[in-house]
């Protein structure tokens, strides 16, 4: 019973996503339109065909954590259903952040499918 | 940008928190909503639906859990949480949590107490411009402390000669009686300054000037004074009027030009400020001195890039040639030169006198310290032992190890704080007490002690007592910390069984071992200490010291000459005698250690080679008989020595060393000094032989001494000597009214039993005898409190245990045996520690006092003793209980 180790819990067994990469995830969901907490993580789900699977616990934290160093902002705003949520947007910094990220990812990506490729 | 958004966000989540947690509630209850509604398009029934988004997304309660502890501000909030939950637990033990602060506190507070007063006689520099090149210079007569006291000629040659100072600075104290205007006629410490004095030292005047140059021109004395910030706020209340103002100074107008900045008041620093400084051309004036020596404080300031010892080495050269100066007396000839560090201020008896006997207090307040901790240790092991079920209970619960951690460091830092807080106020009263101690009986050497000085809050002493605080509460807090950290480890199934593990007695046991070893030191030092003090005060003084009650009579402005006080001062002594309860009076120059003296070579009448130093002593007639010191020979003093040859009477160890066994009576001694009356290198015939009695300083043997008739030397002799038939305290009102109707422009000054003079004389010791026996009697206390709780824990635990051992028949007494053995084991194992121990810091106590009777086994002794009546007394309680304990009670208890 006792629990051991930190207390929420990472990525579930559909897909481990490598660290990291859930904030820039986040990022380009939101680049396309801005988006309520839930949106965000459906949103990654089916853009990736069911692969991964945020938990509630790593995508809030994430959401706080990119919120605080200024590469999102959050609103209230009405939902699709009337009702008021907190819709999460990409500031400026946060779109070149997204952009530079992208970049590294894809030299990196390309660097190691080289490398295993060869 | 990032960090002040970070910091402005966790701020509002702290202060803003329910705002926030709302805020959180509602969005994550829009996700699960959101979530169970997509499932229930699906066709899943709403509980199903919820259950289903719990399993895929994990539970909300941990996802706002996790978005609670991922910033920063999580750590001030589990803060905020283990100090409310640490209150709450102290509360439920509040006999535990005051056992824990109180000893803490004592721990603290002695050693802030102790390092307050070493920071402010030896650590708090001046507040002047680099103080570290300052300098003091001194002489030191063989065998006598050094002393900074030199004379006008000397400073002259020193200043003129010298290339490794840059300024030397003149400081010549003394007392002003000052009145003005507005002011009553009032004592007040002052002196004369040289007119580099405060530009050398970087000050600043708060208001008007400072004295300048013109303040050497000894020909030409400027009437001028600056007075310090503290007389001014004092005395005018800082109106800045004050300048141009006139005051008198013992008869002489002196203008006010200037004021000393705030913290400055002379070169003593914090033991006695000078409120009225003079220029040093004012001297000859107010003073009529001729600045011989002993007169001038000197201070110089090194060159830059000087080092000390360069400049002792030429100072030391110049020092020679200025007493070879042809009017230098002989004395003076055989001083050494000698130069320190003066970054604190200059030194002074009150200084000299502290340093040592406060560094022995260091040490055992120290000790105490330990053995609080120890004694901490071990109350919190055992508190942490019972806790177990608790923690266990909460580690079930989802309790991290590293978060019970820090709730029992939190829980230890919070008692360390309260201790602290307490032990800071025990500390201010406690020097305030020290203070009395030391100005006990005679007046500080002279010097009055700003109280305020030593209990003014400092960056020095705060911050170590933030590091002992700090320290002790890693010391004794780690402690359950770790033993929690164990607790933990195996698992929760033997929780319940560990605490009376093998090695968490051994631990508590070794806690009480150090204990007694420590305490065993601190007894035996204190004995040593006690047992020293109270030699002192009952050495054989030659003479007798109850009853006697010393009167000092001002006779500075009476207007008197000595022919007309000669005559008064027998009128008074007879009408003195005649009081009721008086058996005799007597009139001296000084009186038997009371700090003054004087000495002289003296040269016996066809003994050419023996020429040597000893101590006079102007006495009236009866002061043998007045002091109980026994005449052995020849006769005392009488009235009509008045007008004849000049006589003298010597002590046994000044006739054992000119005469040795021939009769000195009627032989001529020649002394080195001028009387009064125009003699000059007078000679005496020794009329009388008296017993040995000691002079100015108990601990050492009684000098040479040669007894002189003041009224034969035309000497204004105003310290009375009363011996009395009752308790002299009684006299003192009879006695003033006698001084009032015979001598009317006489007042008078102190009033004292000889007794407390004699105290007054070994302030140091009695300071360290009386301390020691509180820091003894206080670790001692910590260490029976230690004993008794690991007892009383050990036979509450073993209840079951004794239960069954009575029921196969034990006796009580069995029972009883059994818990003061174990005491004892532990009592024994501390002092077979304890007592090499205290061997050693036997050799650390003589090189602090000189003289202490470290050699004696008597105060081992007496620590072993105090500490075994200790140990059984502390231990008794609980091996009663043990003996108490009825087999069937105990026998269902589990």
């Amino acid at each position: 019973m006792i629990i051991r180790g930190s207390r929420f819990q990472m990525p579930e067994k559909a897909g481990d996503l490598i660290q990291g990469t859930l904030d820039m995830l986040i990022l380009k969901t939101l680049a396309l339109e801005s988006m309520h907490g839930y949106g965000i993580g459906v949103r990654i789900e089916q853009m990736s065909k069911g692969v991964f699977r945020v938990n509630a616990g790593s995508l809030f934290v994430a959401l706080q954590r990119l919120q605080r160093s200024g590469l999102i902002r959050s609103e209230w705003k009405a939902s699709e259903n009337n009702r008021r949520a907190k819709y999460y947007v990409l500031t400026e910094q946060g779109r070149k952040r997204f952009n530079s990220e992208t970049r590294e990812w894809e030299r990196q990506v390309a660097a190691i499918a080289r490398i295993l490729e060869a | 940008m990032a960090v002040l958004r970070t910091i402005a966000a966790g701020l509002r989540s702290l202060f803003r928190r329910k705002t926030v947690i709302r805020e959180m509630d509602e969005e994550l209850g829009m996700f699960l909503d959101m979530a169970a509604q997509e499932k229930m398009q699906k066709g899943l029934s709403h509980d199903d639906a919820l259950r289903e988004v719990r399993l895929e997304r994990g539970s909300l309660e941990i996802a706002r859990e996790a978005v609670g502890s991922a910033g920063w501000e999580s750590v001030l909030e589990t803060f905020r949480q283990d100090i409310r939950f640490g209150f709450r637990t102290l509360r439920q033990h509040p006999g535990f949590a005051a056992v824990v602060v109180t000893t803490l506190a004592l721990g603290i507070g002695a050693n802030t107490a102790i390092f307050s007063l070493i920071n402010a006689l030896m650590l708090r520099t001046l507040p002047v411009r680099n103080p570290g090149t300052l300098v003091e210079l001194f002489h030191q007569y063989p065998g006598e402390p050094a002393f900074n006291g030199f004379s006008l000629d000397s400073y002259k040659i020193i200043r003129d000669g010298n290339h490794v100072l840059s300024d030397l600075l003149v400081d010549s104290p003394d007392f002003f009686e000052v009145r003005g205007e507005t002011l009553e006629t009032q004592k007040v410490i002052g002196g004369y300054l040289s007119g580099n004095f405060f530009e050398s030292l970087g000050l600043r005047p708060a208001i008007g000037r400072f004295i300048g140059a013109e303040a050497d021109d000894l020909g030409h004395p400027s009437p001028v004074a600056v007075v310090s910030w503290s007389y001014w706020k004092s005395k005018y209340n800082l109106d800045p009027t004050i300048l141009g103002k006139q005051i008198v100074v013992n008869d002489t107008p002196v203008t006010i030009i200037g004021v000393t900045e705030q913290g400055f008041a002379g070169l003593l620093s914090q033991e006695m400020s000078q409120d009225i400084l003079l220029p040093l051309s004012m001297e000859p004036v107010v003073h009529h001195s001729s600045l011989g020596w002993g007169s001038m404080w000197l201070v110089g300031r090194l060159k830059p890039g000087i080092s000390i010892d360069q400049a002792r080495a030429e100072m030391a050269v110049l020092f020679d040639s200025a007493i070879q100066a042809p009017d230098v007396g002989p004395y003076v000839r055989q001083m050494k030169f000698k130069m320190e560090l003066a970054a604190n201020g200059i030194s002074t008896p009150l200084r000299q006198m502290l340093r040592t006997p406060l560094l022995a207090l260091m040490v055992i307040v120290g000790l105490v310290l330990l053995i609080a901790c120890a004694n901490m240790a071990g109350l919190l092991l055992a508190r942490g032992a019972s806790r177990r079920h608790e923690m266990a209970m909460r580690a079930c619960l989802g309790a991290g190890r590293l978060r019970l951690v820090r709730q029992v460091l939190t829980e230890s830092l919070m008692l360390s704080l309260f201790g602290t807080l307490l032990g800071v106020l025990i500390a201010y009263f406690g020097v305030r007490g020290i203070l009395r101690v030391i100005t006990s009986g005679r007046q500080v050497v002279g010097l009055p002690v700003h109280i305020d000085a030593f209990t003014h809050p400092d960056t020095h002493v705060l911050s170590f007592t933030c590091v002992i605080a700090v320290a002790t509460a890693l010391l004794f807090g780690a402690v359950p910390a770790v033993s929690l950290s164990s607790l933990l480890a195996p698992g929760l199934q033997q929780i319940a069984r560990i605490g009376e593990s093998k090695s968490w007695r051994r631990f508590s046991k070794s806690l009480v071992v150090v204990q007694v070893a420590l305490s065993t030191v601190l007894l035996s030092a204190t004995a040593l200490f006690v047992g020293y003090v109270s030699n002192l005060r009952n050495l054989d003084l030659g003479s007798r010291r109850a009853n006697l009650l010393l009167v000092s009579l001002d006779s500075s402005h009476s207007g008197y000459d000595s022919q007309r006080w000669s005559g008064l001062s027998q009128q008074l002594l007879a009408q003195l005698e005649s009081l009721p309860g008086v058996r005799s009076a007597t009139l001296s120059e000084t009186t038997p250690m009371s700090g003054t003296g004087a000495s002289s070579m003296a040269l016996v009448k066809g003994h050419p080679e023996n020429r040597r130093e000893v101590s006079i002593s102007f006495v009236a007639p009866n002061y043998f008989r007045t002091y109980g010191t026994p005449l052995m020979a020849g006769r005392d003093f009488s009235s009509s020595d008045q007008g004849e040859h000049l006589v003298a009477i010597i002590n046994q160890t000044m006739a054992r060393d000119y005469f040795g066994a021939s009769n000195p009576i009627g032989s001529y001694v020649t002394l080195d000094h001028i009387t009064l009356r125009g003699d000059d290198t007078p000679t005496y015939e020794i009329v009388g032989i008296v017993g040995d009695a000691k002079y100015n300083d108990l601990r050492q043997p009684t000098p040479r001494t040669i007894y002189l008739s003041a009224y034969q030397e035309g000497r204004i002799v105003s310290q009375v000597t009363l011996r009395t038939d009752i308790d002299p305290e009684a006299m003192i009102s009879a006695v003033r009214q006698t001084v009032a109707s015979v001598m009317k422009t006489v007042p008078i000054g102190r009033v004292q039993m000889m007794t407390d003079q004699i105290d007054a004389s070994i302030v140091p010791e009695r300071l360290v005898a009386i301390l020691s026996t509180w820091f003894g009697a206080l670790g001692a206390l910590l260490t029976a409190v230690g004993l008794y709780s690991l007892l009383a824990y050990t036979v509450a635990r073993m209840t079951n245990e004794i239960g069954v051992r009575m029921a196969l028949g034990a006796k009580p007494s069995d029972m009883l045996w059994m818990v003061l053995t174990d005491a004892l084991w532990m009592v024994c194992l501390g002092m077979l520690i304890g007592i090499p121990l205290t061997f050693a810091s036997k050799r650390l106590a003589t090189a602090l006092i000189d003289g202490l009777p470290v050699q004696s086994p008597i105060p081992i002794v007496v620590g072993i003793a105090a500490m075994i009546v200790i140990a059984l007394c502390a231990s008794y309680l609980p091996a009663r209980r043990a003996s108490h304990v009825d087999p069937m009670v105990s026998l269902r208890y589990e």
